[in-house]
């Protein structure tokens, strides 16, 4: 049968606010995080980072660090070069160009927090100690510190990029030239979207151990690809597969940032190996800051042509992606901008679009994923020149979305850069956003306010997001790779269900959430189901990302629950003498379809299958359980939208955000409360992206941003409530009709708030194109506008 | 008042979530990884060190402290009340069960803090406004819930009842 089968689930606990099972041992300390891991023999490692930019080491001296009392182990890069060459990340593309980083850096360090040597100690604090110990001499080389000198390529950020090219593409190459001379309105702008960290408040982290009596390799890894960490540590450290597990405990957060293969993973492994004894690396938060991968930047010089009704004529985008030093593992460079270019006009109907995506490497942090990666930047550069388009023409930012959503009569609707979109509720997202927020009471209040001096604004943003990473979205963004996950799914003696999943969990609620769903797959209590999770040696998957854990766990429970399932009924329709495809299971109950009084027991039926064989048909396989993998048909696209209501201090540049609206449809929820959750979450991480959080590097490449005084991550005093509301089109290509939905504010949000200040500012004619919008850049945008 | 030993430890005494407690301490080691590595209460969580995050919030001599900030050695003497020590046995106190059932927790790494900036909080003013929540919670950094449901959390007529009546966590 196909991966991407949809099994029928009839939801009942599906869409209902179960509370969340993970909840007593997360608020009673009894949750055991990696950090937590303490075990007989541990060691701690602390790494050593350069404090240059770019450069050579010339002399490095370990001598008396190796001396300190308590110091187990002290490496440089020359001695983990032999070992593991570093993350190798590549893609089959014409023109890209692969990096390696390697564990410790040993000829060229190429951004400022790069690992240099690491020391392995009985506690943390002579390691740290020990890295004090250690004298280094730097030769310094030109820094590449921004994306325009990058791109000048006189001087190289990594000797090993030429020209620091790490790909470049034009996939959409429509003519637009006559369009934007049509045009009755052309906006267009440079936006920077700056460098941002997802910032989990649990930093990254590891314990490994290795026993060579059996050869096992165990690690505590906090990260949500648990299957893919291992096989790349299969592959990067020559270590046979089938001996290593990864084991993730409870993760304190991740938003993307646990979603590469660090290089550090494989470091602390090579030690455990290396030493006998279990090795632990937990991160502080200035390393998280420098090196824990940053995100989002990208510069998109976008214009958009309308006609005299405000319909969109065409689009042109170029957009850089300041990528770092390195590529990361898997996503590299393409994450952001060019995954970005292929989705900057959905959700709008652009009749011809051009783009070329551009990605170099520069002296700093590789860029990774982290909460809508790749969507969040294009899609504040998108809206915020959309309000721009409205005020041309003269409508309303409502308006000149309802004139431009695909609609349902337009739907398959395919993109000019060939994405389909087949279903969603763009037209009536537009429309319940205008409502709620009552869009005339606002600019009568907003007018009334400029007159006492102070400067409101309105900003919307309409989304789709890609959810469930699958297959088909990886190649549609030219990662010419295959994913798909499992579950196993076991009907125990007594009819409770055991269920084991490669998804795992860093705050998102699977263990509640997945356990709604196969319940429902069998119809009994979800008290009665149990998630196994968090251990590759039962499951595997390409991880618990993309706004995928949700989908592709309903899809692979799906599947494997209706293998068991048949089996079920094969046996109740001897029992209840009815054909197998006529029995169905409700409440706990298994029935003969249109007739609720022919029902025996779930539970009977199960222990038929264990411990009656007269119960069984001719050749009948009794085992109670069935593994089965999922990828979906092609990609899901869940869709909503945002408006951010701001007040904009002209005087100070400081904005409030005084209230968030969110619309979205994820298709049929499975756990309202939780997606909710997920809404506010990330509409707290969208206010943080667009008015507060920045990764700033100065002419050196130093990261002047390296504590949480510095970088500034949104309080309860910077989030408003918000208020939410939910349209449900069902997906065909899901079981229950699920869609993702875990980085929708992230994706949409930001352009929101964007969009608000640019509406607050627009009525003294200042423009504010460079994010975070901080209260320096709207102060020196409001007194250069007043100058003029 | 306290012993050094052979490698330069202090011995701190102190009540540790109603039990005297006595554990070793280097004077460097900040009273967080003391709670942690000397008496495993690992419901005390690391987030920043540097005093931002209010990951480790913890409760001394009933008022909210950042346990990174302050020295192990400094907790002799004091009362030190750790989120380990909050429910009822194996009963939630009525602050963490309003935290379920208001989903005022994602990833839960936050919220110990959370919770004993909020008792610090509700012992003091057992009937805050959101506004006065707000304040005095911008001291703890949650990166998931986005806020609004610990608030609602934190002013449920349930907790502020059992508050008001001196039976909070």
């Amino acid at each position: 049968m196909s991966k991407s089968e949809v099994a029928y689930i009839r939801p009942k606990s599906i869409g209902v606010s179960v509370p969340r099972r993970e909840d007593p041992a997360l608020l009673t300390g009894r949750a055991r995080y990696v950090a937590d891991i303490a075990l007989p023999g541990q060691l701690h490692a602390a790494i050593l980072r350069s404090p240059i930019g770019h450069g050579k080491v010339t002399r490095i001296d370990v001598t008396a660090a190796r001396a300190l009392a308590g110091v187990e182990l002290v490496w440089t890069g020359q001695d983990t070069a032999g070992r593991c060459p570093g993350v190798a990340s590549s893609l089959e593309l014409p023109g890209f160009v692969a990096t390696v980083q390697p564990l410790l850096a040993h000829d060229e360090i190429c951004f400022i927090g790069e690992a240099i040597a690491v020391v392995v100690a009985e506690s943390r604090a002579i390691a740290e100690d020990a890295l004090e110990l250690i004298e280094v001499d730097y030769e310094e080389l030109p820094v590449v510190a921004d994306a325009d000198t990058a791109i000048a390529g006189q001087v190289l950020a990594n000797t090993r990029v030429p020209a620091n090219m790490v790909y470049r593409c034009d996939r959409v190459t429509d003519d637009v030239a006559p369009a934007f001379a049509a045009a009755a309105a052309v906006v267009g702008g440079r936006i920077e979207v700056g460098r941002v960290s997802a910032s989990p408040i649990e930093t990254r982290g590891i314990v490994a151990r290795h026993e060579w009596t059996t050869g096992a390799l165990t690690v505590w890894l906090a990260t949500q690809m648990p299957s893919f960490c291992k096989t790349m540590m299969a592959i990067f450290l020559q270590f046979p597969e089938h001996l290593i597990e990864v084991i993730t405990p409870q993760v304190g957060g991740s938003f993307g940032q646990k979603a590469h293969v660090h290089p550090e993973e494989l470091l602390v492994c090579l030690l455990a190996i290396e030493l006998g004894r279990p090795v632990a690396w937990i991160e502080d938060r200035q390393e998280n800051l420098f090196r824990g991968t940053h995100a989002k930047h990208q510069i998109n010089d976008l214009a958009i042509a309308v006609d005299g009704e405000g319909r969109f004529l065409a689009f042109r985008d170029r957009v850089i992606t300041d990528g770092g030093a390195y590529n990361t593992l898997p996503w590299t460079h393409l994450i952001e901008g060019h995954a970005g270019m292929l989705v900057i006009t959905d959700p709008y109907k652009v009749p011809a679009f051009a783009a070329e995506s551009i990605s170099v490497a520069t002296n700093k942090c590789p860029i990774g994923s982290y909460r809508g990666v790749g969507f969040t930047s294009p899609a504040l550069a998108r809206e915020v020149l959309i309000d721009r388009a409205a005020r041309a023409v003269g409508i309303s930012p409502f308006e000149i979305r309802r004139r431009n959503v695909v609609r349902s009569e337009d739907f398959p609707y395919t993109s000019r850069a060939g994405l389909k979109i087949s279903e969603g509720s763009f037209l009536a997202t537009v429309d319940k956003l205008e409502a709620m927020v009552g869009y005339d009471a606002f600019r009568a209040r907003q007018e009334s306010a400029r007159k006492r001096g102070r400067y409101l604004g309105l900003g919307v943003s309409i989304y789709t997001e890609v959810t469930g990473v699958s297959t088909r979205t990886l190649h549609y963004f030219d990662y010419a790779v295959t994913s798909h996950d499992t579950a196993t799914v076991r009907v125990e003696p007594t009819g409770k269900v055991s269920v084991t999943t490669g998804i795992v969990s860093s705050g998102q609620g699977n263990l509640t959430t997945l356990a709604q769903i196969a319940a429902d797959a069998f119809g009994v209590p979800v008290e009665d189901v149990t998630i196994h999770t968090g251990n590759t040696r039962h499951a595997v998957g390409f991880g618990t990302i993309g706004s995928r854990g949700a989908m592709i766990g309903a899809g692979t429970i799906g599947r494997a629950a209706e293998m068991v399932r048949a089996k079920m009924r094969a046996i109740a329709g001897r029992l209840l003498q009815a054909p197998a495809d006529e029995i169905e299971f409700t409440d706990g109950m298994i029935h003969v379809r249109g007739d609720p009084g022919r029902a025996m027991p779930f539970a009977a039926v199960a222990g038929a299958a264990y411990f009656a064989e007269a119960t069984h048909p001719e050749n009948f396989d009794p085992a109670m359980e069935a593994t089965a993998a999922f990828d979906p048909a092609d990609i899901i696209l869940a869709n909503g939208g945002h408006v951010a209501i701001v007040e904009v201090d002209i005087e100070t540049g400081m904005v409030r955000v005084e209230k968030v609206f969110a619309v979205e449809d994820c298709g049929r929820m499975i756990n309202p409360m939780i997606v909710e959750g997920q809404i506010r979450g990330g509409v707290a991480q969208a206010i943080g992206l667009a008015l507060l959080e920045e990764l700033i590097y100065d002419e050196n490449g130093q990261l002047v941003t390296a504590t949480l005084q510095d970088y500034l991550l949104p309080t309860a005093l910077d989030v408003p409530d918000i208020e939410i509301a939910h349209l449900q089109t069902p997906s065909a290509l899901v079981p229950g009709g699920i869609k993702g939905m875990g980085e929708s504010s992230m994706v949409s949000a930001p352009a929101a708030v964007a969009a608000a200040v640019n509406d607050a500012l627009a009525c003294l004619g200042v423009a504010i194109e460079h994010f975070p919008a901080t209260p320096q850049r709207i102060f020196d945008a409001v007194s250069g506008a007043a100058r003029q | 008042m306290r012993r050094a030993d052979k490698d330069g430890r202090l011995e701190v005494a102190a009540t540790v979530n109603g039990s005297e407690r006595r554990f070793g301490a280097l004077p460097r080691t900040h009273l967080a990884d003391a709670l942690r590595n000397e008496l495993q209460l690992y419901g005390v969580h690391i987030g920043c060190e540097h005093g931002i995050c209010g990951a480790c919030t913890i409760l001394v001599d009933g008022l909210p402290v950042r346990s990174c900030l302050m020295l192990a050695v400094q907790a002799d003497g004091k009362r030190i009340d750790t989120v380990e020590g909050m429910a009822d046995g194996r009963t939630l106190s009525p602050l963490q069960d309003s935290f379920h059932r208001h989903h005022a927790l994602q990833c839960g790494f936050c919220t110990a803090g959370v919770l004993a900036t909020a008792v610090g909080l509700l012992r003091e003013n057992p009937n805050p406004t959101r506004q006065e929540v707000r304040e005095v919670l911008s001291g703890n950094i949650c990166r998931c819930t986005g806020y609004e449901t610990i608030v609602d959390a934190i002013t449920d007529p349930a907790v502020l009842a059992a508050f008001a009546k001196g039976a909070g966590a």
